[in-house]
């Protein structure tokens, strides 16, 4: 009987901190709403807001060009980190003894945890610098901005693609084999394919993660407004815009409401992404 | 020769690119930071005004605000995932797209609500405490994942072992569950503690930049991922990349020894 | 005509384990060969240097000489994906790749460059009639292979490795996880396929090995104890060995 009346104690306390837990949650998102209203209230909003143009000061909050930057500086870094990654993945995977496998997934593991900053720091000083040789201008750019992403989200994706093509069992390997298949048939057409929810989920979450790096991409990325024209032009994304104009702008003025909208839709493409990664990504 | 290896060459070119970009960074982080690197940079004050001189409140800082924002989330981490895992919840489907959404929001994003509610709403100042806020909302939803993963790695034998002998459920999570997966919550909680000393974002709009002489909770206080930002964006000190990479390397040096030493406990542990 | 396959003097250490000793063979053309022996004896080692798979796991050691026909496998210049192509070889555990039942079957003839959908159709179907899975099988070659049964899946199995047109089959315990009805369709398989294949089969079945071996080999402790007619090997075996394991009695 006092264990029953304990025990419920235990459950009703959880039950208790789980609530707790959504209602911060959905609160974080709702207090984002609170702030957007302000200026989604208004009328022409979304065609303001749309506009590729941002000059508070002319009353201009079009955030196209942060949408453009985001997506493009994580794009670019997809495309260098996943081959990268991949490549990573491969050449563990094909080593044989176990203590080489988890030498590299701890080693992998630290090398996620390094700080944005010490990316942006890099950047900085070698990134820049080179984009600035190579091609003119202040070389803070889209450009160095996708290369110090790539290199920060790469440990992420390798640790992802490693442990996906891990799970497919070696079995599966020798039957390929000993069907006949060379060691680069068996990789493409069934560890890869085997491998494909594992391999889904982990690019999307690394999507996540270059998505909303802020600080290191804030370092380099050169800040600018306007519409970038080129990859070595410089420019801004959401994540970074929101941090350079959270000064600026206090809490209540119309700025920072376009601020919490930008922060919204990045919670949406979250969401998003979270719910992709669920239906292409399912590990069973 | 093996024929049909093309393939995995590539792949072992690809795999020397990587390594070789990760030994330039951090060899660069090593070479400009190990030479600024001593006893009187890490134990004493710096130059509020242009950032030099050494990062002894930025270490403290950081210590602090890591541990108080682990005391208070790993067990309300804990508490969550228990009770989806371990009870039958109703919207767990709800619990888990929160959780994992949460779980990638860009901190800067939760730096913006945390300003936004704490200091416009409740008037708390920019201080070490709103600081702490932000990490417990960054960390909360690592922590329900972590401890989940831990849960979900303990055999579903082991419950059905001890329910059978007619432990209670709460008899089972308490003797059963959680001490078998004690090692990996350790090695969740070291991966934490790392994630947030690595974390610049957030703080910096909320714990602040600048270093205050006397120790409050409810002063501006600067992390050490915080300083290398602010000394190598906004410092005026002429060897400021210096500064900022022997910063950098106590950083690393610091994650790297939490993570060694939770690995270290979870394996005394098991 | 099948090739025969002739083994001298093979050994095989995994680390310091030395789980092959100077094992000599010859399996005839054509022929369906068992392999008997208490479990661990190696018999799966000895099938897997047949066809070099053993290196894929990469601990293990080899020496000694291999010949298919009349080409040394262990031949430097030996092009392993060909040999293996014409080794099929039917693992102990069914291991159908997670695709669907048609791709599975198809696997083998696209490596080798089959793109034409007409002719993948036809040796797909083939090799399921032969594999006797066609009939269980047939409108339903889209589903995923992972939703037959374990003894459908084994026939699967089968079938993949016939497709590629093999000339010898190495089977590891085919009807260890079978129920009986399927492990009597596999039998039937195995007779039907003699002559047109050179067959080494391992199994712990002895009755098995009676029913459908020409020739049985016994191996104990790494060692090839005794091999000869399977008639002459369960009436009147040569080893005292031999003798002591038929009737249940060995202890290594
Ligand atoms: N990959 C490996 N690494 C180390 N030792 C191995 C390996 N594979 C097999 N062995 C050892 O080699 C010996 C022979 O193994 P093998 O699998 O060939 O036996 P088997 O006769 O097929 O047994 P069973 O009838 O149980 O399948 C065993 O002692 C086994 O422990
Ligand atoms: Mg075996």
């Amino acid at each position: 009987m006092r264990d029953w009346t304990h025990g419920g104690l235990a459950r009703g306390l959880l039950a208790a901190t789980a609530l707790i837990f959504l209602v911060a949650g959905l609160g974080l998102v709702a207090a984002l709403f609170l702030g957007a209203w302000r200026f989604l209230g208004e009328p022409s909003a979304l065609s303001n807001l749309f506009g590729d143009f941002w000059d508070p000061l002319r009353n201009r909050y079009g955030v196209l060009p942060f949408i453009v930057g985001s997506v493009v500086v994580t794009l670019g870094a997809l495309v260098m980190a996943v081959p990268l990654a991949l490549g990573v993945a491969v050449t563990l995977a094909e080593q044989r003894t176990a203590g080489m496998k988890d030498f590299a997934v701890r080693a992998l593991t630290v090398l996620t945890a390094v700080p944005s900053v010490i990316f942006g720091w890099w950047g900085l000083q070698m990134v820049v610098p080179w984009v600035r040789a190579r091609v003119g201008g202040p070389g803070f750019s889209l450009l160095a901005a996708g290369i110090v992403l790539a290199l920060m989200v790469l440990p992420t994706f390798s640790l992802f693609f490693f442990q996906s093509l891990e799970r497919v069992p070696q079995s599966l390997r020798e039957g390929s084999a000993a069907l006949g298949a060379t060691p680069d048939q068996t990789l493409w057409r069934v560890a890869f394919r085997a491998a494909m929810p594992g391999l889904t989920n982990g690019l999307l979450v690394g999507v996540a993660r270059a998505l909303g790096e802020t600080m290191a991409v804030q370092m380099v990325i050169g800040g600018q407004t306007a519409l970038p024209s080129s990859l070595t032009s410089p420019g801004a994304t959401l994540t970074t815009q929101i941090i350079t104009d959270m000064t600026v702008f206090p809490p209540g003025t119309r700025g920072h409401a376009v601020l919490d909208i930008m922060a919204l839709l990045l919670m949406l493409g979250m969401y998003v992404l979270v719910r992709l990664a669920e239906r292409w990504g399912s590990v069973s | 020769m093996k024929r049909g290896m093309v393939w995995h060459r590539v792949a072992a070119v690809l795999f020397a690119i990587a390594a070789a970009g990760f030994a330039l960074i951090l060899g660069s982080v090593l070479w400009a930071g190990l030479p600024d690197l001593t006893w009187h940079f890490l134990a004493s004050w710096p130059n509020e005004r242009t950032g030099g001189g050494g990062i002894l409140p930025e270490l403290i800082n950081t210590g602090v605000m890591v541990g108080l924002t682990l005391v208070i989330t790993a067990p309300l981490g804990l508490a969550v995932a228990v009770y989806r895992r371990e009870y039958r919840m109703r919207r767990a489907a709800t619990l888990n797209h929160l959780r994992a959404t949460l779980l990638s929001a860009p901190t800067i994003v939760v730096g913006l609500v945390v300003y936004r509610v704490a200091v416009g709403w409740w008037h708390w100042p920019v201080s070490l405490l709103t600081g702490c806020l932000a990490l417990a909302v960054i960390n909360w939803p690592f922590m329900v994942t972590v401890a989940g993963e831990a849960l979900e790695g303990v055999p579903q034998g082991y419950r059905e072992a001890s329910l059978a002998l007619g432990a209670s459920r709460w008899q089972t999570i308490r003797r059963v569950v959680i001490p078998a997966s004690l090692a990996q919550l350790v090695e969740g909680l070291g991966m934490a503690a790392a994630r947030l000393a690595g974390e610049s974002a957030a703080l910096i709009v909320t714990a602040g930049v600048n270093v205050s002489r006397h120790w409050s909770f409810w002063a501006p206080g600067e992390t050490l991922a915080v300083h290398i930002w602010y000394i190598r964006t906004e410092g005026l000190v002429l060897n400021r990349d210096a500064a900022a990479a022997a910063t950098g390397v106590t950083l690393m040096v610091l994650i790297a020894v939490v993570l060694w030493l939770s690995r270290r406990i979870a394996r005394w542990l098991e | 005509m099948p090739p025969e396959i002739r083994v001298e003097g093979l050994s095989v250490w995994y680390d310091r384990h030395h789980a092959l000793k100077q094992v000599s063979l010859e399996v005839a053309p054509g022929e369906v060969l068992a392999l008997i022996g208490p479990s661990g004896c190696g018999k799966s080692t000895f099938l897997r240097t047949l066809n070099r798979l053993l290196e894929e796991g990469g601990r293990a050691r080899i020496s000694g000489r291999v010949f298919l026909g009349d080409a040394d496998i262990y031949d430097a210049a030996a092009d392993i994906p060909d040999l293996r192509r014409r080794v099929g070889m039917v693992f102990q555990a069914p291991n159908p790749f997670p695709f669907s039942i048609f791709d599975n079957v198809a696997y083998g003839p696209r490596l080798q460059g089959v793109t034409d959908r007409q002719a993948l159709r036809r040796i797909v179907e083939r090799s399921l009639q032969q594999a006797a899975l066609w009939d269980e099988v047939r409108g339903k070659l889209r589903r995923s292979a992972l939703t037959l049964s374990g003894g459908q899946q084994q026939r699967l199995c089968i079938a993949r490795a016939l497709a590629v047109e093999p000339e010898v089959l190495l089977m590891d315990e085919p009807t260890a996880s079978l129920d009986p009805m399927s492990t009597t369709k596999i039998e039937e398989l195995v007779a039907a396929l003699r002559g047109r294949y050179t067959i080494v089969m391992v199994t712990h079945n002895l009755r098995q090995a009676a029913r459908i071996s020409d020739r049985t080999a016994f191996f104990a402790e790494g060692t090839l104890i005794e091999v000869g007619p399977t008639r002459q090997m369960f009436t009147a075996p040569l080893d005292p060995r031999t003798e002591q394991y038929l009737t249940g009695r060995y202890e290594s």
